[in-house]
């Protein structure tokens, strides 16, 4: 059990050994502790990869020799041709090893790549979750802080009771060496032995019952003469300890302390080797002296058992923890779930009625907080739904009104307007009275009549009845039927029309009748206002939209008056509607006409220069216009001198702060242009329709 | 001999000045006021045309429409107060051959009422063909192999315009001054239905039709 060592010169080994005693005592048994076979082992260590490096040269330069120590001439071809197989199969070999890396790690890529995507989709829904979900995020926050409560309490639980583990044991551990060295000193001092073998006989009979009775080990010593001092010639005994103990196990502030003191006890906590463990131990330090030799004299004892109590009540303390945590993560769980259930189903419902499911309502259970929110959201959805259905039949009503006003003022009309004209064909036979009076009337019902057909329509729109029935058409060919169409009416005003299509057919989806409606009027108002000059119509494309111009260069108008050109009966000169007659909604009609088609409808014009509108429509339904392939401002325009300007403005009364001499009212015009084009308003000029 | 034409109008000013009108241009107008006698009238006096009101006490215009082109192929033209899309295709495919929007003109009324009343131009026997079909213009009948295919004069009149040039693309525009006679109707929806209805007739499959194709952005044309 205990080993007998006596080393010549302990005192030089000692202090240097200790250190790395402590940390492989356990590993290198006591044999290790001198010096010499340490480096022993080393040089053999040495000699043994020196030995392997030479057994290595050999077994290579082996290969190589082998060719010289067979030259047999048979083998010389085979050796040969071996020979010159080497560097190949090395070659070969290479390179296979090179696959196997490259596919190695094509592997491992591979999997990180199929590993990554993952993890990063974990990391993204988690996120997602916790931006979006209240109750996980509630849950989550609540383990984590008390998990980190529970870190912090079983931390200090743990360290308490670690403590007083450890003091209990300490002072048991005191008193008990306090008595052991008494015993030791008293039995040294009454020895009565002068030859070696009793003076070793009673130091080691003496040590060995501080160990205690039977056969556990109630403490282990180390007993080690104080270095420094003059050697008697009768200390046979050096040092002695337990088992497989050294005196490395003791700390050297511990050793330091004894060794300077007088008579008092010291202490330091250890670890001492048990077979192939270490041990948490506690080391109490006294002298005591022995023919006349002062030796130290340590007991260590065993913190294993209190250890192990204090592991068990850790493992104790981990698993109510981690069993709180779980139960407390469920309580969270279920109580955000109960606050939490009832708002997300206010959400859902919410977006239901958002959605126009206006029936939809909240579930109301008992009387709480979550019961009231629920009774007055269904009170707001109760008034909201019969508000929109007092609206829906509002609008219904006056889908109908302008339906039955249509039919019951058409039926009386039609038979007015054919006694007109009955009376008008036959008016030759009236005199001059009544015959001015057919022709009134006669002329005077049409107007009632274009009046009515506008106005009907205008409200059909207003109602939001007006539905497009869009087709592919040909809005090259739709242009020149609107133009034949036209012709008499040029004719009768002196006008010249053009026609400027580069592209022979556009086909574009559209409501054929309503297009035609906006061309016609178009084309009817620059006549009108054309004041004989041509009126140049132009179409283009882009590969989303079409757009066609109609230009005349006529008497124009201001900007101011630009900005209002599609209001309802919105005239620019009050005087001239009693002589062109039209009933004021043309160009509205075409306004909302353009609107159903998702299109832009715009004007520009300068006072005398005359005035252009065009039209741009989605060359598909639901496509957005981004970019018109037809220019808003006449190039001749945009690209006139100054002079021209001046000509312009002195040709028309302008505001006093206007100087004559300036190019002002262009610059203004292309302004307002540009205002309206941008804030995609469609922006026009007054006009009639004839 | 003075056409008779059926005037179906519960307004009794206007049906009075249709009247009015239509003796004045040398026809010889019938009254009805009332939808649920329109048939029986109609079966009496075997009018040449009928005008019919759309919206009617008792028996509704589109009613009424449907029963008479149930036993007979006579000309209707619609009078319609609503100009809405929905009503006048709806008009259209219970049957009416055209239809006049109130208000209308006196002239426009007869110019109406003559083209449906033209008496089918003195015809030279002659059979055309449109993909399986064969159509006798002398006779009137159109049919598929021996299987025979009824028509209205309508129908017939566009089926015939469309085989005479197959490879000419008619326009709707075109089609309404050839098949209708209007050198400026506005409506180009007339020619969607009928042609509609052709195709429910001829085609073996009005969803892939091969007698009567669509042109795309232009109108329509003959299959080969």
């Amino acid at each position: 059990m205990s080993a007998i060592k006596q080393v010549p010169e302990p005192q030089g080994q000692n202090p240097s050994d200790a250190p790395e005693g402590s940390g492989t005592g356990a590993k290198a048994p006591d044999s290790v502790a001198p010096g010499r076979p340490a480096t022993d082992l080393e040089g053999t260590g040495s000699d043994v990869t020196g030995a392997a490096e030479t057994d290595g040269v050999v077994t290579a330069a082996d290969s190589s020799r082998k060719p010289h120590s067979h030259p047999a001439p048979e083998h010389t071809d085979a050796l040969a041709a071996s020979l010159a197989r080497l560097p190949s199969q090395a070659r070969i070999w290479r390179r296979r090893a090179l696959i196997v890396s490259l596919r190695v790690a094509r592997l491992v890529r591979s999997g990180l790549d199929r590993v990554f995507p993952g993890i990063r989709f974990l990391l993204y829904s988690l996120q997602r979750r916790w931006r979006r979900s209240l109750q996980f995020r509630t849950v989550l926050t609540t383990l984590l802080l008390s998990m980190s409560s529970f870190a912090i309490v079983g931390a200090y639980l743990s360290n308490q009771i670690a403590n007083n583990l450890f003091q209990e044991r300490l002072t048991q551990a005191e008193s008990e060496t306090r008595y052991n060295v008494k015993q030791v000193q008293d039995t040294f001092d009454g020895a009565q032995v002068t030859d070696q073998s009793s003076v070793i006989t009673l130091v080691y009979d003496t040590l060995n019952a501080v160990e205690g009775k039977g056969s556990v080990i109630q403490r282990r010593y180390v007993f080690e003469a104080m270095p420094e001092q003059t050697k008697p010639r009768n200390r046979w005994v050096e040092s002695r300890a337990s088992d497989q103990l050294t005196v490395s196990v003791i700390p050297k502030e511990l050793r330091a302390a004894v060794q300077d003191s007088g008579k008092e006890q010291f202490w330091a906590s250890t670890e001492f080797p048990v077979g192939t463990e270490d041990r948490p131990g506690i080391a109490v330090g006294n002298k005591v002296t022995f023919n006349g030799t002062v030796y130290e004299l340590y007991l260590i004892y065993d913190l294993n058992t209190a250890q192990q109590t204090l592991n068990e009540i850790q493992n104790v303390l981990w698993a109510g923890g981690a069993a709180l945590i779980l139960m407390i993560g469920a309580i969270a769980w279920y109580v955000t779930r109960n606050v939490v259930s009832p708002v997300s189903h206010a959400a859902v419902v919410s977006e239901k009625l958002a959605a126009g499911q206006l029936q939809e309502r909240m579930v109301v259970k008992g009387e709480d907080e979550v019961a009231r929110l629920g009774a007055s959201f269904n009170h707001m959805a109760a008034s909201l739904q019969e508000q929109i259905t007092q609206l829906a039949t509002l609008s219904q009503m006056q889908q109908r009104f302008v339906s039955d006003v249509s039919h019951e003022l058409r039926t009386p009309l039609t038979t007015v307007r054919m006694a007109a004209e009955v009376l008008y064909d036959a008016r030759h036979d009236f005199d001059p009275i009544n015959k001015r009076s057919a022709e009134l009337l006669y002329n005077q019902v049409e107007r009632f009549q274009s009046l009515l057909a506008d106005l009907l329509e205008i409200s059909r729109f207003d109602a939001g009845v007006a539905m497009l029935d869009a087709e592919a058409t040909d809005i090259v060919q739709l242009i020149a039927h609107v133009m034949e169409g036209v012709a008499p009416v040029a004719e009768e005003y002196g006008s010249g029309m053009t026609l400027n299509a580069p592209e022979g057919s556009i086909v574009v989806e559209m409501d054929a009748r309503r297009i035609d409606r906006i061309l016609r009027n178009l084309v009817l108002n620059a006549l009108e206002h054309g004041e004989g000059k041509p009126v140049n119509i132009s179409v283009a494309s882009n590969g989303t939209a079409v757009a066609v111009t109609v230009r005349d260069h006529g008497i124009g108008m201001s900007p101011a008056e630009a900005a209002r050109v599609f209001d309802r009966f919105w005239r620019a000169d009050p005087a001239r509607a009693r002589t062109t007659g039209g009933s004021g909604l043309g160009l509205s009609i075409a306004t909302e006409d353009t609107k159903l088609h998702n299109g832009w409808l715009q004007a520009w014009g300068s006072k005398g220069a005359g005035s252009n509108f065009r039209l741009t429509l989605p060359l598909k339904q639901g496509d957005t216009i981004t970019k018109s392939p037809l220019q808003l401002e006449p190039a001749e325009v945009g690209l006139t001198s100054s002079t021209d300007h001046t000509v312009l403005v002195l040709g028309h009364s302008v505001p006093a702060a206007a100087d004559p001499g300036e190019p002002h009212e262009a610059a203004q015009v292309i302004e307002a242009v540009q205002a309206g084009e941008t804030s995609a308003r469609e922006a026009a000029g007054t006009r009639e329709r004839p | 001999m003075k056409a008779r034409i059926l005037v179906v109008d519960d307004d009794e000013a206007l049906a009075e000045m249709i009247g009015i009108v239509l003796r004045n241009d040398g026809f010889e107008p019938v009254f009805c006021a009332d939808g649920g006698q329109a048939l029986e009238v109609f079966r009496s006096s075997k009018p040449d045309l009928v005008l019919l009101d759309l919206m009617l006490p008792g028996t509704d215009g589109i009613e009424v429409c449907r029963q008479i082109r149930a036993e007979s192929d006579v000309p209707i033209v619609m009078l319609t107060a609503k100009s809405d899309t929905s009503d006048v295709v709806r008009g259209l495919e219970s049957g009416a051959d055209d239809y006049v929007p109130k208000p209308f003109k006196p002239a426009e009324l007869v110019a109406r009422v003559r083209a449906r009343l033209r008496p089918g131009d003195q015809k030279a026997p002659e059979t055309l063909r449109i993909a399986d079909i064969t159509i006798d213009v002398a006779g009137h009948a159109v049919n598929r192999g021996s299987e025979r295919i009824s028509l209205t004069p309508l129908e017939f009149d566009l089926l015939v315009a469309l085989a005479r040039k197959p490879w000419q693309v008619f326009t709707r525009e075109l089609l309404l001054e050839q098949v209708w006679g209007y050198r400026h109707a506005a409506d180009t929806r007339l020619v969607n239905v009928h042609v509609q209805r052709l195709r429910s007739k001829i085609e073996r499959d009005p969803e892939a039709p091969e007698v009567v194709l669509t042109v795309r952005g232009v109108g329509y044309k003959a299959g080969s």
